[in-house]
């Protein structure tokens, strides 16, 4: 097998809420691959969040080490992290978070700006990926004028603006009814077909197992169980 | 080239949020009009005090009865020829010579007005070199010139002290006579001085037939290079021709430049106090422009969340903000300079109307670029700091903010 693209070998992040400790995640092992379809799955309140904050670099870990391409992330900087976020990872979050003063279009170019693409490269890009996303005729609407399905659908195309190895979805369907989430998951798991690398966070084991190639279940902040689907079925794996 | 987009980013932000920019604009250009305003008008009075400092007045002495008014008004004290001649005779003084000052009676039709009248020797016109006005229109006293006058610029305008303006060659009843207008001085910028006549020493004492005229002060041309001892020798020369002790003298001697320096100090006091004033609505505007930023940047943190999370650098964000701080500065600089440039052209043109031309606001291209730059950062400054805290969080606290 080759190396994990993403590694995470006993992270552990606690809060500290006056004299008691929340352990959210405690001692997590995760390793994906390239070209996984990996599903953290758990209850609300297990840790799955915090898991992918830190995986994206949102977030910094108390204790563990998490590699991305075989690099420590703790030796990089901030500028190296945002660079990473901006190249390397693309991020769709439950709530959109689309920017609400620039258009479907402009979202999505945002990215792109940040990594120094010219204009007009960035505004050809654009129009392409809400084309893949089926938004071409609501390219210069503002979020407020999108249904939520769409609005996520342009998120999904601003995750993919700089072309990143790895799609990070924290309950992308989880402000979606079920018709327009599996839109959403169809187009994931078409990109996940044309080789990314897709981590997704759900609470919703249906979602989980219909979708992913790779569950992580997780409890308490701990992975609790590994499956694997081979030949359709699911099978635990260490 | 990223900068680039990023100022167009800041540029869509401010237009979106149009109430807030415009709001953080009108707090910054108060600040600047108010800046813009004292400072120009403190620099005319500065200007206005230097213009004399460089006259031919720099080498004058005057003699003035001590505790009076206004020179003429105090009829009990009396400069003499012999005090002059005394004047004269001390060392260092060069020429010296005597001034009438009388309140006049002037009428026009049924109107009258009460005017000073300025006697003095046309051979001797210290006087004007003291006061370092010119002659505008017509020509200057000589001597012989009985029943002649020269006016103050005032009265060769309608409707200023009287409602018909006089001409060169015109007759102008003064105390019953009618002179001839053989001048007109040029305006000086103060009502008092701008509605003056002047006259020969000859000539003056005839329209006071009832009583004898007095000199109301003394002028003296002196060496330059030892003034303050002149003044101490004079003081001691009419001590000694009036007879009067030491600490008991009931006239002073003062040197122009003296002179000069207590109003000098006189308008630097108002001249800091403005700046004062200018500097407290600056930093009220600072503060003003700080909470706005603050606020703005409160409001925002999901956003800075977001476009952290696809890719920002901190110091990415800080640009930002700053930018958006400083260009809100500096269009409330823009602004503020514009408002205040036309406020002072107006009011220094009223206060002209009214005879302060002296109060006139003078202009630098520092002050408008000064002023502009210092809207710039002061925007910028204060949005420093939150800008700084904003680029600081932490993403994943970001996101979570609403
Ligand atoms: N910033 C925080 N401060 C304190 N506790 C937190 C914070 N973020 C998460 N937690 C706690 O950590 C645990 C895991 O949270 P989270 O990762 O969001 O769970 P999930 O996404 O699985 O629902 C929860 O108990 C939550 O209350
Ligand atoms: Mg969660």
């Amino acid at each position: 097998m080759n190396p994990g693209l993403i590694e995470l070998k006993e992270v552990a992040k606690y809060y500290h809420m006056g004299e008691s400790i929340v352990k959210a995640v405690d001692g997590m092992n995760i390793k994906v691959h390239d070209g996984d379809f990996v599903a953290i799955m758990g209850s609300s309140g297990s840790g799955k969040s915090t898991a992918m904050n830190l995986v994206g670099s949102l977030d910094l870990a108390t204790k563990g080490d998490i590699y991305l391409d075989g690099i420590n992330i703790e030796t990089l900087d901030e500028s190296d992290l945002a660079q990473i976020r901006g190249k390397k990872i693309g991020f769709i979050f439950q709530q959109f978070n689309l920017i609400p003063n620039l258009t479907a279009k402009e979202n999505v170019m945002l990215p792109m700006m940040f990594q120094g693409v010219s204009a007009d490269d960035r505004s050809s890009r654009a129009e392409k990926l809400l084309k893949l996303v089926e938004l071409s005729d609501r390219m210069d609407h503002y979020p407020g004028q999108l249904s939520g399905g769409e609005q996520q659908r342009v998120a999904i195309a601003r995750a993919l603006a700089n072309d990143p190895d790895v799609i990070l979805a924290d309950e992308p369907t989880g402000n979606l009814d079920t018709k327009t989430g599996e839109k959403v998951m169809a187009f994931l798991e078409d990109f996940n077909k044309k080789g990314k690398t897709i981590i997704m966070v759900t609470h919703d084991p249906k979602l989980a197992h219909e979708h992913a190639k790779i569950i992580y279940q997780i409890k308490d902040g701990k992975v609790e169980r590994k499956l694997k689907k081979v030949n359709k079925k699911w099978k635990p794996f260490r | 080239m990223i900068r680039k987009e990023i100022i167009n980013y800041s540029l869509r932000n401010l237009v979106h949020k149009k109430s807030r920019s415009i709001l953080t604009i009108f707090s910054i250009l108060i600040g600047i009009t108010a800046i813009f305003i004292f400072i120009s008008f403190g620099l005319g009075l500065y200007n206005y005090v230097n213009d004399f400092k460089t006259s031919s007045s720099a080498d004058k002495i005057t003699v003035m009865p001590k505790g009076m008014s206004a020179p003429g008004m105090d009829e009990s004290f009396a400069l003499t020829d012999k005090d002059i001649s005394a004047i004269e005779k001390t060392s260092g003084v060069y020429q010296a010579t005597g001034l009438y000052s009388k309140v006049a009676e002037v009428k026009q039709s049924s109107i009258i007005r009460y005017v000073f009248l300025l006697g003095f020797d046309p051979d001797k016109p210290l006087i004007m070199e003291l006061s370092n006005v010119k002659v505008i229109e017509g020509r200057m006293l000589k001597s012989g010139d009985d029943g002649k006058v020269i006016l103050g610029y005032n009265y060769r305008i309608e409707n200023k002290i009287f409602s018909k303006a006089y001409s060169l060659n015109d007759e102008i009843e003064i105390q019953g006579k009618k002179l001839k207008i053989i001048g007109f001085m040029q305006e000086v910028g103060s009502p008092q001085d701008d509605s003056q006549i002047y006259t020969t020493t000859d000539f003056l004492p005839s329209l006071y037939p009832v009583a004898k005229v007095n000199y109301a002060m003394a002028v003296a041309r002196v060496d330059i290079s030892n003034i303050k001892q002149v003044v101490e020798n004079v003081e001691k020369e009419l001590r000694k021709e009036r007879g009067l002790e030491e600490g008991k003298e009931d006239f002073f001697v003062q040197s122009f430049q003296e002179m000069l320096d207590t109003y000098a100090t006189a308008l630097n006091v108002i001249i800091y106090f403005v700046v004062l004033i200018a500097l407290v609505s600056v930093i009220v505007s600072a503060i003003n422009t700080a909470n706005t930023m603050v606020t703005s940047v409160l409001e925002r943190v999901k956003e800075i969340g977001v476009i952290k999370s696809i890719g920002a650098r901190n110091s990415e964000i800080f640009f930002i903000f700053l930018f958006e701080s400083g260009f809100l500065g500096f269009v409330g600089g823009v602004i503020g300079v514009i408002i205040g440039f036309n406020f002072t052209l107006v009011t220094g043109a009223f206060l002209a109307k009214l005879g302060w031309s002296f109060l006139a606001p003078s202009y630098s291209v520092y002050l408008f670029l000064g002023c502009i730059l210092f809207a710039t950062l002061t925007g910028a400054i204060s949005g420093a700091v939150p800008a700084y805290q904003a680029s600081k969080i932490r993403p994943v606290d970001a996101l979570r903010y609403e």
